[in-house]
């Protein structure tokens, strides 16, 4: 036997122990389901890109597209112990166009009694990183991604709202952009604007391939007043820049909690 | 719990360790290369590019090629990879400073060679992009370049009588994805492979310099050129600022990724190699000859914010070259031509 045949039966071996013993085999879990609802709402009703609407700093504003990435989902049980949903089926594409993308089933969680979400509204650093083997389903730049990714700078789009408004620049045919991602770079720092938000609630039962169905309101009149101005008239087109910062930090905080229900 | 009573977890850790033991093999006995046909030339560092994802194939390479010379990729047909990459000029658009894509728009960069891409680890003068597989999507959408949606794009293909035969020849089912189309590209790319200049003949005792091209070669060390055009890509892959005068087109580069104010006037150190034929120079192309480059480093330097260090040695900023220098340097780099590369039919569309 050569030396190298010895090293690896010897590798082999080892990685046959190490896989059978270091894991224990989960107990058998009655699992339930986790149906969350993204209700796109401005003055409390359902987001029309038919209507016009007045924001706080009182533009008028349409519009014509509204995107953004959820990922990286986590729950908390009473306890404090959380259970995060697998990486890889754990990216979503919300698209106000789209009524089926809004509604997230999670299956598989186990059984418990919860009492928090937590969410990305993007996609984590390391996946912004990853190869393109790894970018499918929501993440697959050539099909449910489209619009959603830079390529110049690569990187995802996290948050995308698009409109009209007389607030708008003529020039810019009155249109409005917010293009907002960031994941802080590759091999050099650069914009980080990942944000993440905990919604707490009375605990839920999550059994038997039962669960909550969990609302989340999401309150577009308030992106543009909720932790720093957003004035049409001042930044009608914020794709990148320290301003995009500022623009993550008005919208993660419009995420918030409503009905909780059970099925 | 142990192994006994789990099949399913025995199953899986043969197949592991099997797995391994394919591996070890074929790493020990290196019968086939894992990158598939890419090799690495003698001198060559590993390239930066992970093959063991993507190992390049006789039918993916093929497919990357038709793709890389295929007008569907844009909007309206017109336009393909290879209109701006031309081979003769080592991928470069030939005689354009800013290259010109669909409807004869004006891009605002030069368009850069296409060559060793494999051990590059940014791309675009820029370094926005930092994995050559994410690469094609940036032209394809570029509304100066292609102006097509990638997803369209993959529609098209999907639809279109010839490729989906070829994508189950290079990839087993005749499903088109984006990853399969980025990755067949890609492979056509890495083949672009340029490792057989005059001066790497020279280096392997198999070409002679002239006495020009010796002094040149002595004087691009000397003189610290191979400060940042260093080793054997004529690159060490950083950004700096060379000292061009930055109110020409107003490009910040790597600013633009970074918003870093020490990034300011910044771009990729380019390879040099094949630098004969990739006229204009530099990201907008201002210089049409060499000539005109070597003039810029001896006297034209500018004391712009992060000018480079290794430029800043002399009191006067740049490098002190003489006309004479300066002409054994350009005789030098011209040994880095590789017309073996510039003329390989492989890689050429018909
Ligand atoms: C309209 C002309 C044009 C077309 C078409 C075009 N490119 Fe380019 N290419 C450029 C320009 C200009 C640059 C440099 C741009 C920059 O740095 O901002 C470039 C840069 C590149 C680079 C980066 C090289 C480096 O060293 O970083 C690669 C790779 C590349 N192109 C591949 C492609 C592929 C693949 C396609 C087809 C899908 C394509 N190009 C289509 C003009 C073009
Ligand atoms: C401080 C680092 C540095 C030094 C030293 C340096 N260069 Fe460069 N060189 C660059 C950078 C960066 C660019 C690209 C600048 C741009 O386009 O904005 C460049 C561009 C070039 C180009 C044009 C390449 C192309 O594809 O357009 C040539 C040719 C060149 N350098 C030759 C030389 C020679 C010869 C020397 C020595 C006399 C030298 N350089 C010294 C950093 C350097």
């Amino acid at each position: 036997m050569s030396k190298s045949m010895k090293f690896q039966v010897l590798l082999c071996c080892s990685v046959f122990l190490f896989c059978g013993f270091s894991r224990y085999e989960k107990p058998k879990n009655t699992e339930g389901t986790v149906i969350l609802k993204f209700n796109n709402l401005f003055n409390k009703e359902a987001l029309d890109f038919e209507k016009a609407y007045t924001n706080a700093h009182g533009e008028k504003v349409k519009f014509t597209l509204l995107n953004y990435f959820i990922s990286n989902i986590k729950l908390t049980k009473e306890d404090g112990s959380t259970y995060a949903v697998p990486q890889d089926s754990s990216y979503f594409l919300v698209k106000q166009s789209d009524p089926a993308s809004k509604e997230i089933t999670l299956n598989h969680i186990p059984s418990g009694k919860y009492s928090a979400l937590t969410f990305t509204i993007g996609v984590d650093s390391l996946r912004n990183t990853m190869g393109i083997g790894s970018r499918t389903g929501a993440l697959d730049v050539g099909a449910t991604a489209k619009g959603m990714y830079w390529v110049w700078n690569s990187g995802y789009i996290f948050f995308k709202l698009e409109g009209t408004s007389p607030a708008a620049p003529e020039k810019q045919k009155n249109v409005f952009n917010y293009h907002i991602g960031g994941f802080g770079g590759y091999r050099s720092k650069t914009m980080n604007n990942i944000k993440t938000r905990t919604l707490a609630f009375k605990p839920v039962v999550v059994s038997n391939r039962k669960g909550p169905v969990i609302d989340i309101n999401v309150e577009i009149d308030h992106f543009f007043d909720q932790v720093n101005p957003i004035k049409i008239a001042e930044k009608s087109s914020v794709m990148w820049g320290e301003f995009s910062t500022k623009i993550s930090e008005n919208y993660v905080s419009i995420f918030n909690l409503g009905n909780v229900s059970s099925k | 719990m142990t192994i006994k009573n789990n099949p399913k977890r025995l199953g899986v850790c043969l197949t592991i360790s099997f797995g391994i033991w394919l591996v070890s093999c074929t790493l020990a006995g290196k019968e086939t290369g894992p990158s598939g046909l890419f090799s690495v030339p003698e001198g060559f560092p590993e390239p930066v590019y992970n093959l063991a994802v993507n190992p390049v194939t006789e039918d993916g390479f093929q497919l990357g090629k038709k793709l890389f010379f295929d007008g569907r990729l844009s909007r309206d047909g017109t336009i393909s990879c290879g209109e701006c990459h031309n081979q003769a000029h080592s991928f470069t658009h030939h005689g354009h400073g800013f290259s010109h894509g669909i409807d004869g728009k004006e891009g605002f960069r030069n368009a850069q060679p296409i060559v060793n891409v494999a051990w590059q680890n940014s791309f675009f003068w820029d370094g926005g992009v930092f994995n050559l597989d994410l690469f094609a999507i940036a032209p394809i959408e570029n509304p100066v370049e292609m102006d097509e949606k990638f997803p369209n794009v993959i529609e098209k293909l999907k639809k279109s009588e010839d490729y989906p035969k070829l994508f189950k020849k290079a990839f087993g089912t005749e499903e088109v994805t984006s990853e399969r189309f980025l990755k067949a590209l890609s492979q056509y790319m890495l083949s672009l492979v340029s490792a057989n200049s005059r001066y790497d003949q020279y280096l392997a005792g198999k070409a002679r310099l002239t006495e020009t091209e010796m002094k040149g070669l002595a004087l691009f060390k000397e003189k610290g050129c191979n400060t940042c055009h260093s080793g054997i890509l004529f690159t060490d892959h950083s950004f700096r600022s060379n000292g061009l005068a930055a109110e020409y087109t107003g490009d910040l580069g790597r600013f633009r990724i970074t918003e870093n104010e020490s990034d300011k006037n910044k771009f990729k150190v380019p390879t040099l190699r094949n630098i004969e034929v990739t006229y204009p120079y530099m990201h907008d192309g201002r210089f049409r000859n060499l000539e005109g480059v070597l003039e810029h480093y001896a006297d034209g330097v500018q004391e712009v914010d992060n000018l480079d260090p290794a430029l800043k040695k002399n009191p006067k900023p740049g490098i002190a070259l003489t006309k004479e220098q300066q002409g054994q340097i350009i005789a030098f780099l011209k040994t880095l031509t590789d017309t073996e590369f510039l003329n390989n039919k492989r890689f050429s569309k018909f």
